[in-house]
């Protein structure tokens, strides 16, 4: 049985700020649990980062909030309510695999899923319009999409997912396939989203994408959580107190520091490794004593990339941020 | 901006008339639309002209001998004794020597004459004179038994005058009575059955079954396609399956059913232009019949369509999806193959399994309410039952196949999966 305190990543469930709420799912495949007492929430105003290596059941926790496949077990709630047809007005979805009707033209195609999303033909148009003109699609509106090249396919892609304004955004491996131009468009358009107070949940499994976007993460592996929080908490957990200095005057000599276990020189860099209980400011202060003409001071944090590989190799620190 | 709230109805409805509107506005559609009539129109113009074309006579006017537009001329040479006298007939003969109607056919003004021996009506028999004609020639196979036809009314009335009976006698040998039924209580009756009376049955039964295959190749081709296409999913995620399903199901319905209306239309228009009312004059079927049979049809279409729509979720590609619909298309076929049996025993228990199996329930019953005396009301009501029953749960497991595995791309899913997929809790 998962506890309100986990599914929520550490903090209080809120009703009001909560998007997406799922708790203790289970779903199978044939022999294989695809996703195995999963539980984690998404806020509203937030970008959650859903991370796993492929297979991992990032794809079919996402399809289980649309309610286009069904948990075994588990509950899952949309904007407080089970998911379907009330709440699938406000839910946007970008697919990873992804296409347009190739013998219709975009705007025709758009205005269809603007008008299932619960949006007038009309105003559908008059919204499909204006953003395929925003994202420079103007000419290209009335061609079909057999005749567009494959970045203009993708800017109408992303105009589709959020036509009608989603009060919760899906996006899965939303930059796989996008051109550097389309991928900094993407990048923007989630993150206006979210700015407007929309939760987005992004799976990807690229880090660097990842830590510029999201706000926590969420990382599985084998159907299972493996890390659930905000990225800085989780890099602390990681932090393996190893600290960075540039400059004159700095030895990396063994017991020259109380404060430090080793140290090592690294690319015209000392890098020093913390004693347990002691801090990056009491090293500073101790290098500041002995005369040092210190360039850069920098506390060493891994990257999400790292802590994606320790994490899947079972790096026990991740227990505290699980 | 408002978002509208969506009811289930209210998408089925915007599905459907999206994908009604898509199809017909199709090059394709359009195409197939109006090809197949004017293409048959073409093929029995072609066949009416062309044997014509082929005969030695064309483009020397109207060839004696033959049928024609204004009135056919039969060429006879009259060696008997006999004065020959003009019966009421459509053709008209013209009285010429043997050496005339050999010099006819050798100029090839003519196809063929008779000759009405010397020793007749002693000796009967009547020489018909010219060339075999190559091949099978369905027009010149019609002129004969046309010619033949008023050779007989000719020689009965000329004999008949010969034995000096009176014209009206003679007029009632020719044509000894004229039919006129009765019910037992003393209205009047059918003329008695005729061809189109048989044919009527069938020309509903295949209009179904022919229905039934262009609605499925739409189902098949729109499926298919939103899963190439890699559209299926966003559709997934903004609609409900069964909604989706049921939208595509009616919108491509009306879709097949609008180029079968068109077909039937240009037919009707076609026969009645042809004269007669294409010999469907006097066929007459009861109202009660009628609203069974589009019963029968609607419910049909509908099983068909979940079958169908569930078949373009599991194939992996088109090529597949179509073979599948083959499968269960032969189904609906099956009474039409029994339609003789229909014909001598409609109370057979082949054709009362037949009634009540689902998937050949609707050709089956609508052969049966246009062929049976009376309508058989236990067998409709247990077929209806049967039928609307089997309709609602292949809709249902439909909708739960077309969920499970729409989203399988280039995947056959196992039986066990299918199966899973019916009986998952909701």
């Amino acid at each position: 049985m998962t506890d309100q305190r986990a599914a929520t990543g550490g903090s209080r469930a809120d009703g009001d700020v909560s998007a997406a709420r799922v708790e203790g799912v289970w779903k199978s495949f044939g022999r294989t649990d695809v996703v195995q007492d999963l539980s984690f929430e998404v806020r509203r105003g937030e970008v959650l980062g859903f991370l796993g290596p492929n297979g991992a059941g990032k794809t079919t926790t996402m399809r289980m909030i649309l309610d286009i496949i069904r948990p075994d077990r588990g509950a899952i709630t949309v904007f407080g309510g089970p998911p379907g047809i009330e709440h699938q007005t406000r839910v946007g979805y970008l697919p990873e695999e992804r296409g347009l009707y190739r013998d219709v033209p975009i705007l025709e195609t758009l205005t269809y899923f603007g008008a299932l999303r619960g949006l007038s033909t009309r105003e559908a148009r008059d919204r499909a319009t204006h953003l395929l003109t925003e994202v420079g699609l103007g000419e290209a509106m009335k061609k079909k999409a057999a005749e567009l090249s494959r970045g203009m396919h993708q800017k109408a892609q992303v105009v589709a997912t959020v036509l009608h304004e989603p009060d919760l955004l899906i996006v899965d491996e939303p930059f796989q396939g996008l051109d550097p131009v389309n991928g900094e468009m993407l990048r923007s358009v989630l993150l206006a989203q979210r700015d407007r107070g929309a939760a987005v949940v992004m799976s990807t499994h690229d880090m660097t994408d990842a830590q510029k976007l999201c706000d926590r993460i969420l990382l599985i592996d084998r159907g299972r959580r493996l890390l659930y929080g905000r990225v800085p908490e989780i890099q602390r957990a990681f932090s393996d107190g190893a600290v960075e200095v540039r400059g004159a005057g700095i030895s990396a000599a063994d017991g020259r520091y109380r404060s430090v276990s080793e140290a090592a020189e690294v690319d015209g860099s000392v890098r020093f490794l913390l004693r347990a209980g002691a801090s990056a400011q009491q090293l500073f202060r101790e290098l500041a004593d002995e005369g040092a003409d210190v360039e850069r001071f920098e506390v060493s944090t891994p990257t999400l990339n790292e802590i994606f590989i320790r994490t899947v190799a079972g790096d026990r620190r991740a227990e505290a941020v699980r | 901006m408002r978002i509208r709230g969506r009811s289930f109805l209210g998408l089925i409805a915007l599905v459907a008339k999206r994908d009604y509107v898509r199809t017909v506005r199709r090059r394709g559609f359009l195409v197939g639309t109006l090809m197949l009539p004017l293409g048959i129109g073409v093929f029995m113009l072609l066949s009416t002209i062309l044997p014509g074309a082929a005969s030695p006579g064309m483009g020397t006017g109207f060839p004696v001998g033959s049928p024609d537009a204004t009135g056919q001329v039969v060429l006879l040479a009259n060696e008997s004794e006999l004065e020959l006298e003009q019966p009421a007939s459509p053709l008209r003969f013209e009285l010429l020597t043997r050496e005339d109607g050999l010099q006819r056919l050798r100029a090839g003004t003519a196809e063929e004459f008779y000759v009405i021996p010397q020793g007749y009506p002693d000796d009967p028999t009547v020489l018909r004179i010219g060339e075999p004609s190559s091949g099978f020639d369905v027009a010149a196979l019609q002129r004969q038994a046309a010619q033949q036809q008023g050779l007989t009314l000719l020689l009965q009335a000329t004999l008949l005058d010969d034995a000096a009976v009176p014209p009206e006698l003679a007029e009632r040998i020719v044509a000894p009575y004229t039919l006129q039924t009765e019910t037992m209580a003393g209205q009047p009756g059918p003329a008695g059955p005729s061809i189109a009376s048989f044919l009527v049955p069938f020309a509903f039964t295949m209009l179904f079954v022919i229905s039934i295959f262009i609605t499925s190749g739409y189902l098949l081709q729109s499926v298919t396609e939103e899963k190439e296409n890699r559209v299926v999913e966003i559709l997934l995620s903004s609609v409900p399956a069964l909604p989706l399903m049921a939208g595509k199901i009616l919108g491509l319905g009306a879709a097949g059913l609008t180029q079968v209306i068109f077909w039937v239309i240009s037919a009707l228009a076609a026969l009645s232009l042809l004269g007669n009312g294409g010999g469907l004059d006097g066929v007459s079927i009861a109202p009660i019949t009628i609203v069974l049979g589009l019963v029968y049809f609607a419910l049909g279409y509908l099983g068909y369509g979940a079958i169908f729509s569930a078949v373009g979720a599991l194939a992996p590609g088109s090529r597949e999806a179509q073979q599948y619909a083959g499968f269960f298309g032969f189904f609906a076929v099956v009474p039409v193959i029994f339609s003789s049996l229909f014909v001598s025993d409609i109370g057979s228990p082949i054709v009362t399994i037949l009634a009540l199996f689902p998937f050949t329930t609707p050709a089956a019953m609508l052969l049966i309410l246009t062929l049976a005396p009376e309508i058989p009301w236990a067998l409709v009501l247990a077929s209806v039952v049967s039928l609307g029953a089997f309709t609602a749960l292949a809709t249902v497991a439909s909708a739960r196949v077309f969920r499970a595995t729409l989203l399988l791309y280039g995947v056959r899913p196992s039986a066990g999966a299918i199966a899973g997929a019916i009986f998952a809790r909701s």
